[in-house]
């Protein structure tokens, strides 16, 4: 147990440490990147950075859209795959590949995907002859795009979260509900809903965290672009420290993102706490 | 109906990456109903240097190495916390549950500090470190909740046949864990083989580079044209084996990832 | 049994693979140089000579990335690592003020000789020396040009315009779809082409170290950009194009102007091209009484504190930027050569018409800000613009907020940019 816990403490306490005590000084190529204290400047400058707080809206915009979309779509396919149907092992299997490929690489392929005019999506819509669409080129747009990806590649995974959940619903409880005359609808809200509803907290949490650590997708899909309008807060810290060579203010951006993610994250479970009895309620 | 949307929509990106990268580059950005077919985006993929399946074997050192040691440190732990009270257990697993969850992008300069002062960099093995550290969380969790589910009475029996610790383990308890080692063994697989940013601060050898920083480092433009072509080419080899991974695998796959949710 | 049987295979195999990976070492001296993939690719003919000719020393050439930005990042990391891999550095010219700063490079008058850069040709020699060192020996000019049809018109447009006029004049008799494509997306291309249109309106970007972007002149510049996107003279899409995508519309005969580097020249002219010989190259317009100016974009050499074969990496780095070197460059890939002498080349000069145009347009060159922190202000610029281009932002407002981000950065960073 001990080289587990330290392995874990070293991973995940220490940087936050560091970042705790890097925030506080500046590093910088000014200071022939040589830590110098500057106290709460850092901090300061968060604060006025106009930058940072676009960001935090861009990460928290998408990080809500593409999370919503995923838990939707996701509860949608679960329930599909949730009945006895022929095939449903190759389609699970089917339904799980965007999930398994690495963001990197079908973030490559979204790009072509979206391409003004030759992507597919345009070549269809300028076959009907309709105009095409800027999904990489229009700000309004690109953070569509990325939401579209984002929720292509995780569907998947909220959808066999889900799915677990549903497999521990006895059928009995929706063919009770059946003689009391509840149409589908009604079971969905009345039963499924409030028994999945841990089940929808867990992957809420996990994929509100990770969307919220977006990185991969919009380096390779939009680099940040266009004017700034889908960089993400991970993406920010990483330009200061990998290309201004800003250090402390990079560990300055990466502690506010986790705050930021700690806060949301309590808001989740406050909301399923509260929402609890209510649900509780309407199972009888 | 529904199964086809389903089906359509899973695998529409993937089949046009796959048609696009079998088309010559004129024909993707001129009329795409005509041209013919070419193997050159492959071709040149497998004769650049590095050749491209270099990338692929080094995603799959690292992902065995970090596999293998994440279990080896895994196992005992998860077997200890499994031997707690559940109270002691409970707070400890939500502190683990919180780092599975945690966007470990952001400790990347933290890492990148680490592997500076103890020369980890250019390294894959060094570059399991890192990685175990990151799955940890979730072998723990997944470990753990199976050694939980063997009944209690079997282990006793065996430590009154004068079995020790590790005797046991490895003769009454791993053997009885396979299902759920292999599950996790396959969730770590995945994640280091898909990792990007620590491996992107980690390599800067070319040919040490990862599936994942490669991927994007083709990414750019040449100066001439944009290589849509070799693109879609890259996108399909660098899927292959994750897609034969997952038709193989797919029932432990899913299991591992339902057993974290509902015994996590 | 079995299954530690299973392992062990498993354990084995990777570190076969482990071994593989690393390689053998060699007996001669190693020196390995980063390059850009485009430049690894063009210089690959010239390496293999340099390896045949110097048995004693192993160049290899690490092709990077593709775009500069990734190229960039790769060679930081490399760097911030501790041990970097490389001896050499391709660099681009805005990267070196940040790697001296940094304390990467190796100063070169030591290895070269104080009058090193007497052989330059005026506008390569800029960007390579300061803080009293030698830091970068060029080894490709490169500057930013004004494409232009000489089938379509008599002479090229000299002001901004008498290209919006042309442009439109051929747009409405049909004879091209687009007037002008440059390089409008968010990254360093677009900051280069501002620059020119900033200096073409007589604008500044830093004074003394401070920034002068709201100033009327800047606005114009901006403004002008903006309305050729608004008047539909550039495509709504030239707000995603980079260099490649400009190449590809231009070439495709349906623009009537493009702004790119001497590179698209060959590109332009080689055989099967359908523009052959009907395209002209001169200095970006401007405003009358105000310098025709190109963005100077060289690439050169410079050595790495960390290297351990400094000696044999300076034979390399004089190798690859010799005057052979560099004729070979530019008559096979188009290259700008920085040394006076490849310019003056009767022989070349013969074959290559278009040299002298050259040389001229690389002696109006102007740098981009030498500082440390020009990664930040760039980035600002290019961010900023890029809002005002997708119509997020007025230009005058744009302007206005990029001067007070350019100004909070300064103050960022203490005093002066």
């Amino acid at each position: 147990m001990a080289p587990a816990l330290l392995l874990l403490l070293a991973v995940f306490a220490l940087p936050m440490l560091q970042y705790a005590w890097l925030s506080t000084q500046a590093q910088t190529v000014l200071t022939e990147l040589e830590p110098q204290p500057v106290g709460l400047a850092q901090w300061q400058r968060l604060l006025q950075d106009g930058r940072f707080w676009q960001d935090a809206f861009q990460t928290l915009r998408f990080g809500l859209c593409s999370v919503g979309l995923e838990l939707v779509l996701g509860l949608a396919v679960a329930l599909l795959l949730n009945q006895p149907l022929r095939g449903r092992t190759l389609l699970r299997t089917v339904s799980l590949l965007p999930w398994a490929l690495p963001t990197t690489v079908m973030a490559l392929g979204w790009r072509w995907i979206f391409n003004d005019p030759f992507g597919p999506i345009n070549l269809l819509l300028a076959q009907v002859g309709l105009p095409t669409v800027s999904f990489l080129g229009d700000p309004a747009i690109t953070w569509l795009s990325m939401v579209w990806a984002d929720t292509w590649k995780t569907t998947p995974f909220v959808a066999l979260l889900l799915l677990a959940g549903l497999q521990t619903i006895p059928a009995d409880l929706y063919e009770a509900a059946a003689l009391e005359g509840a149409n589908r609808w009604q079971s969905l809200r009345r039963i499924t809903l409030p028994l999945l509803s841990p089940y929808i907290l867990i992957a809420v949490l996990f994929r509100l965290a990770q969307a919220l650590g977006v990185f991969d997708l919009v380096q390779v899909l939009t680099a940040g672009g266009p004017a700034g309008s889908t960089e993400s807060l991970a993406l920010y810290a990483y330009i200061n420290a990998m290309r201004f060579l800003d250090f402390g203010y990079s560990a300055t951006l990466m502690l506010a993102a986790f705050l930021l993610m700690l806060l949301l994250s309590g808001g989740a479970v406050l909301l399923w706490l509260v929402s609890r009895p209510r649900w509780a309620g309407g199972q009888r | 109906m529904n199964r086809l949307l389903l089906i359509l929509w899973s695998l529409g990106p993937m089949l046009w990456q796959l048609y696009t990268s079998f088309r010559p580059n004129a024909t993707l950005t001129g009329n795409p109903m005509q041209g013919g077919w070419t193997l050159e985006h492959y071709q040149a993929l497998l004769g650049g240097n590095p050749p491209f399946w270099r990338y692929l074997l080094n995603s799959g050192v690292v992902g065995l190495s970090s596999t293998l040691l994440t279990l080896v440190v895994a196992v005992p732990c998860a077997y200890g916390l499994s031997r707690l009270g559940r109270k002691t257990a409970r707070n400890v697993n939500v502190l683990v549950a919180i780092a599975a969850a945690f966007p470990y992008v952001l400790l990347f300069l933290a890492l990148l500090q680490l592997a500076r002062d103890l020369h980890l960099g250019n390294n894959l093995l060094a570059l399991s470190l890192p990685y175990t550290g990151l799955s940890l969380p979730l072998a723990i969790l997944l470990l753990q909740a199976s050694f939980r589910d063997i009944p209690p009475e079997l282990e006793e029996a065996a430590r009154l046949e004068g079995l020790g610790l590790w005797q046991r383990l490895r003769w009454v308890l791993l053997p009885l864990m396979a299902p759920a080692i292999a599950s996790a063994s396959l969730l770590i697989f995945l994640f280091c083989w898909n990792e990007y940013p620590i491996a992107l601060t980690w390599l800067s050898r070319a040919d040490l580079l990862t599936l994942a920083p490669a991927m994007a480092r083709i990414a750019g433009a040449s100066v001439f044209t944009v290589p849509y072509g070799g693109f879609a080419a890259a996108t399909v080899l660098g899927s292959i084996p994750l897609i034969v991974l997952v038709l193989v695998f797919q029932r432990q796959i899913v299991s591992g990832l339902t057993q974290g949710a509902i015994k996590g | 049994m079995t299954l530690r049987r299973r392992l062990l295979g498993v354990v084995l195999a990777s570190i076969t693979l482990l071994l593989m990976a690393t390689g053998v070492p060699a007996a001669t001296i190693p020196v390995s140089v980063l390059m850009p993939a485009s430049f690894a690719d063009a210089s690959a003919p010239l390496v293999r000579e340099f390896n045949a000719s110097h048995p004693h020393i192993r160049l290899e050439v690490t092709r990077g990335p593709l775009d500069t930005e990734s190229v960039s990042d790769l060679a930081i990391s490399s760097l911030l690592l501790g041990s970097s891999p490389y001896d050499l550095l391709l660099m681009d010219v805005t990267w070196t003020p940040k790697y001296v700063a940094a304390g990467w490079l190796e100063p070169l008058e030591g290895w070269l000789g104080d009058d090193a850069m007497a052989p330059l040709a005026p506008g390569a020699d800029l960007g390579n020396a300061f803080s009293g060192h030698l830091w970068r020996f060029p080894m490709v000019a490169s500057m930013g040009l004004l494409y232009w049809r000489t089938d379509l018109m008599a002479a090229p447009p000299r002001t901004p315009m008498e290209l919006a006029r042309i442009s439109r004049e051929l747009q409405s008799s049909g004879a091209v779809r687009w007037g002008y494509v440059w390089q409008g997306r968010q990254y360093e291309g677009l900051s280069t082409v501002y620059l020119e249109m900033l200096r073409g309106f007589g604008g500044r970007w830093i004074v003394d170290g401070s920034p002068t972007l709201d100033s009327k002149e800047a606005v114009a510049a901006t403004r002008w950009l903006e309305g050729l996107i608004r008047q539909g003279i550039s495509p709504p899409s030239v707000v995603t194009m980079a260099e490649p995508q400009t190449l590809q519309v231009f070439a495709a005969g349906q623009s009537a102007f493009m702004r790119n580097w001497p590179y698209a020249w060959n590109e332009l002219n080689r055989a099967g091209s359908a523009l052959a010989g009907k395209v002209g190259i001169t200095t970006m317009v401007a405003e009358p009484g105000q310098p025709h100016v190109a963005t100077q974009g060289s690439w050169g050499l410079a050595l790495t504190k960390g290297s351990q074969h400094k000696r044999a990496a300076i034979e390399a780095l004089q190798f690859l930027t010799s005057e052979e070197s560099q004729t070979r460059l530019y008559e096979d890939f188009g290259y700008t050569p920085t040394r006076q002498a490849v310019f003056r080349d009767p022989k070349l000069v013969s074959a290559h018409p278009e040299l002298p145009e050259l040389e001229a347009a690389l002696a109006d060159a102007v740098l981009r800000p030498l500082t440390p922190v020009y990664a930040q202000i760039s980035d600002l610029l290019y961010r900023e613009l890029s809002r005002v281009f997708t119509a997020r932002v007025s230009p005058q407002q744009g302007m206005e907020q990029l001067q007070e981000q350019t100004l909070q950065l300064r103050r960022t960073v203490g005093g002066e940019i």
